[in-house]
């Protein structure tokens, strides 16, 4: 135990006693806790962003740039709001995102390949583990959420795409497939088919960030930085709102229909 | 006694366990051909001339099916038309891989756009043997905002261990890849792993410490300058910097190992439909019934033969199954005899008369189709549907064999006994 610790046991008043029952108890939440970010991290990843992250042949230069962290620094956010504003532990992005990962791999083995017999190459996950780190980092730095919202919320968006594309990039080689250039990701996507996936349902390379002629990805890099900004600020106020004890105020007719109002029945008498 | 009826139940549950997850998770044979609404597979693509090169594959092999479509003029304005299309196949996932799909001669790794109703496409779609097991080989059209319109089904039968699939493929640039299912998994697993390692140091410099209730009662008593340290600023800055230069780094060095990539391709391709049939049979359905109890469809129609030679009436075929003429020697030779036969009802198409069109003439002819199949095929569903209609192809022969094709449709009404 280091000097500091014992003076933030100190200043817990805490004998070593009840501060060994209390690491009992730290441990036992960690673990719950860390189901709790994993799962609700995961669903809703799912729900909002599904497909761009599921298949290679998604993963486009717009819309995978762009949605991808998006969506992912929502939980992120919220989570290292709760974390921070009751702990002060700058730790909520970085667990929201490994843990998310972790259960993404898990389920690429066990139920893309395991059950539904698709190759890892088509389903290879992204990852915003160091937008979330730095995330993170940025907050012990700045001891501001609202700075970290400005600059880690921008560089969470834009380091999602460098970050990722150390291994996502061979899968864009060009490859000939029935006498047509395809990208390899497209040539995954069509040898091993998925029945209820046709290809017109990809939203890939469609609208207006491509007016940069071949920088498309860089454009829409920045436009996620950008985007990110709000969802952080949306999402680190939501986790706060989620961790803060609020009352309603009941009146007396509520408190007389539970029958625990006793005084205003006196007064009523 | 109580510690052996524990054990008896202990070992109950444990057989329990094993058989349920051994026989619970099944690959789903049927894929959903029978539960699409009668009037979509009555009216929408008929499927024919289907043909499976061979019934049973070894791992690698490939089987062919190819054949042709109609896109129905009565398509269901319940369903939206097909504006936008993908030819793909029925069946579970990636048992079979993908070698070359065509429409009209074009390959059809993307969507096909602007299809014209009441007009002819050939198809062909060639299918590597991957999984060991007998798999249900459909060809699927995936239509955009309306869903899958699966067409006939055969069984193929893979033989083989999956660990000898290949499905290699050279890059343009020569780079020859032979393991295709796993590559690049492991440049990103060890990427992800490397990011995970600080994110787990990361995670370990915070929890290593007092956590959530001394940390909570700390940060009430406004020690703030206890919880997060200069050293832990240290640190953060050093993750910070370690991580910016990794990834630059990093960005940099693929950027010149792959100089040429590529986007991914998402353009649409437009075909010409086959050339139209001039001529032929004009149809017009006076009436059609379905008998409930006695699970017939029958069809009162009017027929001109605008040839110039004598018309027999050799099939009728709709949503997938085909009612063979008996009497018409000439359609009967025309069915390959590796088409399943589940597909072809063993009453067949009965004709009230089988005496030939003459060249010109307009006759009413009534169809018959009575088969278990219209049961057994979840058609008869036709009673609850939007629009109750049904519709399907008619196949005329000349003497010489030549095939003229007509369409028919139009209201049905569900009876109880015979009115026509």
């Amino acid at each position: 135990m280091t000097v500091n610790d014992q003076a933030v046991l100190d200043v817990a008043e805490m004998s070593p006693k009840i501060a060994k029952w209390s690491r009992t108890l730290d441990a036992l939440i960690v673990i719950v806790a860390a189901f709790l970010i994993m799962s609700v991290s995961h669903i809703g990843f799912l729900l909002l962003a599904g497909d761009w992250d599921f298949f290679i042949d998604w993963k486009d230069r717009q819309y995978w740039v762009v949605i991808t962290p998006v969506v992912t620094i929502m939980m992120a956010a919220a989570f290292q709001s709760i974390f921070w504003k009751l702990f002060r532990l700058p730790i909520g992005a970085t667990a929201s995102v490994l843990l998310f990962l972790l259960s993404v791999w898990i389920v690429r083995y066990h139920s893309w390949e395991g059950l539904a017999y698709f190759p890892l190459s088509l389903v290879v996950p992204a990852t915003c583990l160091v937008g979330a780190i730095l995330l993170d980092a940025i907050l012990v730095l700045t001891r501001s959420w609202l700075v970290t919202g400005a600059v880690g919320g921008v560089l969470f968006g834009l380091i999602f795409l460098p970050s990722n594309w150390v291994y996502i990039a061979p899968y864009f080689q060009p490859v000939e497939n029935m006498g047509q250039m395809t990208s390899l990701a497209d040539w995954i996507g069509y040898t091993y088919p998925r029945a209820g996936t046709p290809e017109y349902i990809r939203i890939i390379e469609r609208g207006t960030l491509r007016t940069f002629q071949d920088s498309a990805m860089w454009v829409s890099a920045f436009f996620s930085g950008f985007i990110c900004v709000f969802m952080y600020v949306a999402f680190w106020w939501l986790g706060s709102v989620a961790c803060s004890i609020k009352y309603v105020p009941v009146g007396i007719k509520m408190k007389e229909a539970f029958g625990s109002n006793n005084a205003a029945k006196k007064v009523a008498a | 006694m109580i510690l052996k009826f524990k054990k008896i139940i202990l070992a109950c549950l444990a057989v329990a366990a094993f058989l349920i997850s051994v026989f619970l998770p099944q690959t789903a044979a049927a894929h959903g051909e029978r539960a699409t609404e009668p009037s979509i597979r009555t009216r929408s693509i008929h499927w024919y001339d289907l043909t499976w090169s061979t019934e049973k594959i070894a791992v690698n092999d490939t089987v062919t099916m190819q054949g042709k479509f109609r896109l129905m003029n009565d398509w269901p304005d319940a369903v939206a038309q097909p504006s936008l299309v993908f030819l793909s196949t029925g069946g579970p996932s990636a048992v079979l891989t993908r070698v070359e799909t065509y429409i009209n001669g074009l390959p059809a790794q993307q969507s096909f756009k602007k299809m014209e109703l009441g007009r002819d496409y050939d198809f062909k779609i060639v299918m590597k043997g991957r999984v060991p097991g007998n798999w249900h080989l459909h060809p699927v059209m995936n239509v955009h905002n309306a869903g899958p319109i699966i067409g006939p089904g055969a069984w193929v039968t893979v033989e083989g261990n999956m660990a000898d699939f290949k499905a290699p493929i050279k890059t343009m640039q020569g780079l020859q890849i032979d393991d295709t299912e796993n590559y690049g998994v492991a440049r990103a697993q060890m990427w992800q792993a490397g990011y995970a390692l600080v994110a787990v140091a990361w995670l370990l410099w915070w929890l290593r410490r007092p956590l959530l209730i001394s940390r909570w009662r700390v940060l009430q008593k406004g020690r703030e300058d206890l919880l997060v340290t200069r050293a832990d600023d240290k640190v953060a800055a050093g993750v910070v910097v370690l991580l910016l230069v990794v990834v630059i780094v990093g960005y940099i060095k693929i950027n010149a190992e792959f100089p040429q990539l590529v986007p991914l391709q998402g353009s649409t391709v437009y075909t010409e439909p086959l050339p139209e049939d001039t001529g032929g049979v004009a149809i017009k359905l006076k009436r059609a019934e379905y008998d409930v109890p006695g699970r017939s469809m029958r069809l009162s129609v009017e027929m001109t033969n605008n040839t110039d030679q004598p018309l027999g009436i050799g099939e009728f075929t709709t949503a997938n199954l085909r009612f063979i003429n008996k009497m018409l020697p000439t359609a009967v030779a025309a069915i390959d005899p590796k088409y399943p036969k589940e597909l072809m009802p063993a009453n067949g198409l009965v004709v009230d008369s089988n005496k030939p069109l003459a060249p010109g003439e307009k006759r009413m002819v009534m169809l018959d189709t009575t088969d278990v199949a219209w049961e057994v095929e979840r058609l008869v569903s036709f009673l609850s549907n939007v629009d109750s209609r049904t519709g399907g192809l008619i196949f005329f022969y000349d003497p010489l064999g030549k095939r003229y094709i007509s369409e028919v449709s139009g209201s049905i009404l569900p009876v109880f006994k015979k009115t026509i």
